[in-house]
């Protein structure tokens, strides 16, 4: 019974001819409008700014888009520089179960009158002193000769629900390490 | 001579048939690169210098008083302000529903830019309480022209030529950022 059924299977499945070829012009149709989206909303820009799960952006009418820089973010967590962990935010019951953030410092991470954040600032004024460097050894000079003056731009991301108490500590931070301009980011709104 | 009827059908070009695939192997690894290299995150900015202590000498040295346009972010108003006074002191008292009018801002605003077309600065002085939401609303009320706004021309000072403003207030410095007012 079992063989029978096994012919007649065999007889039932149709023969692939030998002259088949796939049609790949509907499937390069597809490609090419993907293709042809990509590259319109491809931004030319050469940031490589990224995010962190968890932060929601402010969103600006500005439009001006951010040029690669120094990289600073507060999370409801912590404060990342550079990928890095720096600093660690007081984390309370009610904020580890979804609740309102803190962003309280420790009191050890802070000093000069509650203002500067010590940690941020010791990686702060290690990248400085990188950058500075890097400066010196660049064949790049100025009228004078001498090496390039370090720019001291710092891109801000923050999560909107952040304090300007908080944003002002690392702000002082980053202008006590020498850092002159601040370049928050926000989400582009659709014009 | 007439050709046989079996050969008439027949061609001596074989059906030609484009090879696709190395095409779709180019738009493959182009879509792949695209999509890699591609910031899915819209970003934008808003700068904002680091603001320069000056000694009360300094500022009685000058010769013009500056505008220094300052607004004070309260939490039931916003207030707009001059430290010499060269404009009236103006409260907006924050919506039925306490969110900051922001619209009546920037109306205000351009009324100040009608009257001082050459100043570009202003100077944000936001409580510890207020959120970085509201900050970069107010700045962007503060900072940007809406394609209703009025125009508002500026004489460029090298080439003479009037210009429109593209900004209202382009210049944003937090105030309060090296200690001073909560």
């Amino acid at each position: 019974m079992a063989f029978r059924k096994s012919i007649r299977s065999r007889r039932g499945r149709k023969k692939i001819h030998k002259d088949f070829e796939l049609q790949l012009t509907s499937m390069m149709d597809i490609l090419v409008i993907i293709l042809v989206f990509l590259l319109k909303s491809y931004s030319t820009s050469t940031n490589s700014f990224s995010s962190v799960p968890g932060i929601k952006l402010p969103i600006s009418k500005s439009q001006e888009m951010p040029p690669d820089s120094l990289h600073l973010i507060v999370t409801p967590e912590a404060i990342m520089f550079e990928t890095q962990r720096v600093v660690e935010f007081v984390q309370t019951a009610d904020a580890l179960n979804g609740g309102q953030p803190t962003y309280a410092f420790k009191t050890e991470d802070i000093d000069e009158g509650g203002m500067r954040i010590t940690r941020l600032y010791d990686a702060l004024n290690s990248a400085r002193e990188k950058a500075e460097a890097l400066r010196a050894k660049s064949p790049a000079r100025d009228a004078n000769g001498n090496p390039l003056p370090f720019d001291g731009i710092l891109a801000i991301q923050a999560d909107k629900r952040v304090k300007y108490d908080t944003l002002r500590k690392v702000m002082y931070t980053a202008g006590a390490a020498q850092f002159r301009v601040f370049r928050l980011l926000a989400m582009k709104q659709e014009q | 001579m007439l050709k046989r009827p079996s050969s008439r059908r027949r061609s001596n070009h074989a059906e030609v048939t484009l090879n696709l695939v190395p095409m779709l192997d180019a738009l493959v690894t182009m879509i792949s690169f695209l999509m890699y290299t591609m910031a899915f995150l819209s970003l934008t900015m808003i700068e904002s210098p680091l603001p320069m202590v000056s000694s009360e000498e300094n500022v009685q040295q000058l010769k013009e008083r500056p505008l220094q346009l300052t607004i004070t972010v309260n939490e039931k108003d916003l207030l707009i302000w001059s430290p010499f006074d060269l404009i009236p002191q103006t409260t907006i008292p924050n919506k039925e529903d306490q969110s900051p009018d922001l619209l009546k801002l920037h109306e205000t605003l351009i009324g100040i830019k009608q009257k001082y077309p050459t100043e570009t600065k202003l100077i944000l002085v936001p409580k510890g309480s207020t959120s970085y939401d509201l900050i970069v609303s107010v700045i962007d009320a503060a900072k940007n022209l809406d394609k209703t706004d009025p125009v508002i021309s500026v004489k460029n000072e090298k080439t003479g030529v009037e210009e429109q403003s593209k900004y209202l207030f382009g210049e944003v410095v937090f105030g309060n950022l090296l200690g001073g007012d909560e």
